[in-house]
């Protein structure tokens, strides 16, 4: 208890309170320092399968001989319906899956999003396990166009022909569905979310035909057409929508198979070549973590894994020497790995970055990052409260005018936190100053005379020593004001949110200019408006209610990432970054000041962050407001939610704080 | 009693209300499906169940999911069905709340919190305006919630409130009533009856300038408090047609049958214990919560209203089905205490600790449950973190009480550390 009670009169130490915004620089420096360690072999882990009943690579498997032919008859049978209609297109794959003697049933689904309709069916079909009671089922997608919209040729020929070879063997001990989704992200989540019951059946059908609980799903992404193209690599897509990652168990399991039975290198996160440099563990991990960030769906997997069914999708890449059966093998050995799972796969990592195809840093290693640049905001937060606390005008010390004598007949004992054991110990002293000084009078009278002196003595043992008033005491913090400007910032958050979700696509370019535009004008406007409605002889909001203001914004901020970092980790690192420059700015009384704080937020506001974002992305500002307005209606993405409702808030509290220096 | 701003504040109250039950109808419903918010015996779904039950001739315990008082069927049955109608019930709630703050101010405008028979706190004069105390309960974002979620804790906390703000003004019989409803519907409230008969005995002598013999005056008292619950409890009996409601509504709340996770430290605590140790450990919880009450009214004697107070704050954290309910019903209250504010040392701390909680809460939930990424022990860390929160400011209350105490014994001491040994 002395020990806590002492560490709180620190808080009274000039020192100690001068502390904060170094120690917050010093965090965010640390955080980001932190992630460029993380490719260090000290820091990160080889990959192992965890879950011991997966046992990748332990089978032989069969895929091959007459089936190739097989696969190449589908294979011009896919290419011969490139240009039907999609009623003819479901028709025909119908039946090539019910001539393997397969439950068949195909979806229709329609979604709009910025006025643009993706109007599409899927066709799935589920094989009975012959050992299974319909209460598991595994996966095996192929979109028909992938992500790169080509279509998936091979793939789709792929999955009809292992779905004709899985139907042979007695084994399967879950069910095998096949499904062709219409395109790669829409449908895939149309099928689960109808899988799941969660879809609007006005728009979206029912699956008329269902099996069990969903325990993994692989996609082939293998878009070369009816003559075939022999890839080099297969590279692994694994980030779910909103940066969810599927267990590292299943990755692994690909990994293993693909390297260590069939001898096909696997590549990650676009990465075609891959020293294992630093260099390139670092942008490994870089790309992982922007594409975490975003939170869009990568490919037909990225549906499923909200509903906690992990998924991976394959796909082929580069020219080298590898064929479509090597392929196959791949994925009937993934299959039956999948089908040894006597439980979900729970046991390995959820929460992992990828430096290459073997190594990874697991959440303990690198969370802190995200949480140290939290922290930063949550300290500033504090430090703005206790400042916040202490009256804005400190009398000099060191003043010629003698102290009034009332504080010397109170002598206020308050002592200093290193003489405090000595103090406690020898009550005497205090007790005769005490018995000395006069009975209290009155209330009132006691209070002006406190008021009037402006120091107050320090007492312990026999040393005195006489210091402002100022430092010890706390004024009151009238906190409505500040809170509720902040909470009314958050909330209107919501306006941009609903506009960019809700514009057609031909207005969308207009509304980013127009908002990148207004975003830098509005906290200037609010801080005229507020200045010119209050009283001009007390400029609100005054010093004080400003430190409340930031302390409240900090606070909220703090709060959120490191919220969000448990969730999305990449997201909540950006935004953290982005808006660390939020906790070391202030009001400023001088306008040159004032305006290169100004100018410096601007640069960093959200949506010039976002444009400078995609011009060295080199992605278009129209397909991205696109992609966003369709992640919002169809995959259920939230990125937007974080920038209009956590960080444009807090950027625009910090502007508006600087610009009140303007008026 | 009814100003203008105070017109204004329980309309824009009752407004916002309803703006949100209306424009967004599957709210409430998400809502009540939370575990912070609506917990096995609180639970608006559940009183569903028990309500179609009931108005099928069925006894509505028969299920094993209705575990709330009796008596709320008939009320509740009066009601359009909410699934289709959901208006009435929505205003039912609303106008709880209302209630709910009203007896707040009736409590705020007693003056007893920082001045009583034996006690006048130095800083009598630091307070908030009732009005202020009043909006603090309406738009806290605890209660806010469950209102939406329409759990039945806040009727119990209108019992709750209308029994301390009874007790403030002396009140006898309306105090009995409403605490016997408050202990009829949730049971733990009944541990509120020795500070609460404190204040309502001081509240008289302050009144009536003459005090009542305490023996009888206690003696009358609980013999009246066992009467009215057991009017309550014949009542329960008549309308169900047997005494099993007992064992589905006090016995599930004394013996934890339902380990559905909720904020409180006891449902992960139960499911990782031995049988054969469970009995033991329910009498040793319940002991421990009960334990409160003797030492906290004899110490505290001097302020039985502060006593109230804490340990409703000790029931947010302790009893076995807590909710953001009860924590938002304690965070209400202590505005009331604003004198006692300068004494308090943590208040930013433990408020941020609490709002860290309330938004890390959900997050790992939702990683335990949906993401399937997280365990138990996720939503469990946070629920301790949670509990830390709220129990530093029990503590802290306490010290700051217990300082103003000694500020006016010995007015010498004012403003000066004090460090305990």
């Amino acid at each position: 208890m002395a020990l806590i009670s002492s560490l709180l009169a620190l808080r009274r130490d000039a020192r100690v309170q001068k502390l904060p915004p170094y120690l917050s620089a010093l965090l965010v420096i640390v955080g980001v320092a932190w992630l460029f360690a993380l490719p260090l072999d000290s820091y990160s882990r080889r990959t192992y399968v965890s879950e011991n009943a997966l046992l990748p690579a332990q089978v032989h498997t069969y895929f091959g001989g007459s089936e190739h032919n097989i696969f190449r008859a589908y294979r011009h049978e896919v290419a011969a319906l490139a240009d039907s209609s999609v009623a003819d297109r479901s028709k025909k794959l119908a039946d090539i899956f019910r001539e393997s003697n397969l439950k068949v049933a195909s979806q229709k689904y329609t979604y709009s999003a910025a006025n643009r309709t993706i109007d599409n069916e899927n066709v799935y079909a589920i094989l009975q396990g012959p050992r299974a009671d319909a209460t598991e089922a595994i996966v095996l997608m192929a979109a028909w166009k992938n992500m790169d919209n080509d279509i998936n040729y091979s793939g789709v020929a792929l999955a009809l022909s292992m779905a004709r070879y899985f139907k042979k063997w007695s084994l399967w001990s879950k069910d095998i569905i096949i499904l062709i989704p219409g395109d790669s992200t829409s449908g895939s989540q149309a099928w689960v979310d109808a899988y799941h019951d969660a879809h609007d059946p006005e728009t979206i059908q029912s699956l008329p035909i269902k099996s069990g609980a969903l325990q993994g799903a692989v996609a082939v992404d293998y878009p070369a057409g009816p003559w075939g193209h022999r890839y080099d690599k297969l590279h692994i897509v694994y980030d779910g929508t909103n940066g969810q990652l599927p267990n590292l168990d299943l990755f692994n399991t690909a990994v293993n198979i693909a390297g260590g039975q069939m001898g096909i290198a696997s590549t990650l996160q676009r990465m075609w070549s891959h020293s294992d440099s630093y260099r390139d563990r670092l942008q490994t991990i870089f790309r992982s973590m922007v594409s975490q960030g975003l939170g869009h769906a990568t490919g037909p997997h990225s549906a499923f894994i909200p509903y906690h069914v992990d998924a991976i999708t394959l796909k082929t890449v580069g020219d080298g020497y590898h064929d479509e059966m090597g392929l196959g093998r791949t994925v009937e050995s993934i299959f039956r790995s999948l089908n040894n799972l006597l439980e979900h796969l729970h046991q390995s990592f959820f929460f992992y970055l990828l430096l290459e195809a073997k190594r990874f840093v697991s959440i303990g290693t690198y969370l802190p990052s995200a949480m140290l640049i939290a922290a930063s905001f949550s300290i500033m937060a504090i430090a703005k409260w206790v400042e916040s606390g202490r009256p804005s005008s400190v009398p000099n010390p060191a003043s010629t005018k003698p102290p009034p004598k009332a504080s010397d007949s109170k002598a206020k004992d308050k002592p200093t936190e290193g003489t405090k054991k000595t103090d406690a110990k020898e009550p005497a002293p205090s007790k005769q100053a005490s018995s000395d000084s006069k009975q209290p009078k009155t209330e009132k009278e006691e209070k002006e005379k406190e008021d009037s002196s402006t120091t107050t003595t320090l007492q312990s043992g026999s040393s005195k020593s006489i210091i402002p008033k100022a430092f010890t005491s706390i004024v009151s913090r009238p906190f409505f004001f500040p809170l509720a400007l902040v909470l009314a910032v958050h909330l209107s958050g919501l306006v941009p949110l609903i506009a960019f979700n809700h514009f057609p696509d031909t207005e969308l370019l207009a509304l980013f200019r127009t908002a990148s535009n207004l975003i830098i004008m509005v906290p200037i406007f609010c801080a005229f408006a507020i200045r010119w409605s209050t009283n001009m002889d007390v400029a609100r909001p005054t010093p004080q209610e400003n430190n409340l203001i930031q302390c409240f914004s900090l606070l909220f901020l703090g709060m959120l990432l490191s919220t969000l970092a448990t969730i999305n980790f990449s997201l909540a690192f950006f935004v953290g970054l982005a808006c660390a420059p939020l906790s070391f700015v202030r009001e400023s009384s001088d306008y040159i000041t004032t305006g290169i704080l100004y100018g410096g937020l601007a640069v960093i506001n959200p949506l010039a962050v976002a444009h400078l974002a995609m011009k060295v992305g080199g992605v278009e500002i129209l397909d991205v407001l696109v992609k966003a307005s369709e992640g919002w209606h169809v995959w259920g993405m939230w990125t937007q939610v974080v920038v209009w409702l956590v960080w444009w808030p807090a950027w625009n509290v910090a502007a508006f704080v600087v610009a009140l220096g303007f008026f | 009693m009814f100003t203008y701003d105070r017109a204004v504040l329980f309309g824009a109250a009752a407004a916002v209300r309803l703006f949100l039950f209306t424009a967004f109808p599957s709210l409430p419903n998400l809502l009540a499906g939370r575990v912070e918010v609506s917990t096995p015996v609180t639970s608006f779904k559940r009183l569903q169940e028990g309500l179609f039950l009931y108005s099928h001739n069925v006894s509505p315990y028969d299920g094993g999911v209705y575990h709330q008082a009796p008596l709320l069927l008939p009320l509740f049955s009066l009601l359009p069905n909410p699934s289709y109608h959901p208006l009435a019930t929505n205003l039912l709630f609303i106008v709880v709340d209302l209630l709910s703050a009203y007896a707040l101010v009736q409590i705020a405008s007693s003056g007893q919190a920082s001045v009583t028979r034996f006690f006048k706190s130095t800083r009598k004069d630091l307070r908030w305006t009732n009005t202020a105390i009043a909006a603090g309960f309406l738009f806290n974002p605890f209660t806010f919630l469950t209102c939406l979620a329409r759990s039945t804790s806040t009727l119990s906390n209108l019992f709750i409130l209308t029994a301390m703000a009874k007790a403030c003004q002396g009140a006898s019989v309306t105090f009995l009533l409403a605490l016997s409803f408050a202990s009829y519907l949730s049971m733990h409230p009944i541990i509120l009856f020795p500070p609460l008969l404190v204040l309502l005995y001081d509240a008289r002598a302050m009144r009536t300038k003459s005090t009542a013999n305490p023996v009888a005056f206690t003696a009358i008292h609980t013999v009246a408090l066992a009467g009215m619950i057991g009017a309550l409890l014949g009542v329960s009996a008549l309308l169900t047609d047997s005494w099993d409601f007992l064992a589905s509504t006090y016995g599930v709340r004394l013996l934890l049958p339902d380990l559905t996770p909720n904020v409180g430290l006891w449902w992960y605590f139960f499911t990782e214990m031995f049988d054969s140790f469970r009995e033991f450990f329910l009498g040793v919880f319940w002991l421990h919560v009960v334990s409160y009450v003797p030492g906290l009214t004899i110490r505290l004697r001097k302020q039985p209203l502060f006593v109230a107070v804490t340990m409703i704050g000790i029931f947010s954290i302790f009893i076995p089905y807590p909710s953001i309910a009860d924590a938002g019903l304690y965070l209400s209250l202590i505005p009331l205490f604003n004198h006692l504010f300068p004494h308090m040392r943590y208040t930013f701390f433990a408020l941020a600790n609490t709002m860290y909680a309330s938004f890390l809460g959900p997050a790992f939930y939702h990683l335990w449950i949906y993401a399937g990424s997280g365990n138990a022990n996720f939503f469990y860390a946070i629920t301790l973190v949670w509990s830390l929160g709220l129990s530093i400011i029990v503590g802290d209350s306490v010290y700051a009480a217990l300082r103003d105490e000694l500020d006016v014994e010995r007015p010498d001491l004012r403003d000066k550390e004090v460090i305990r040994i």
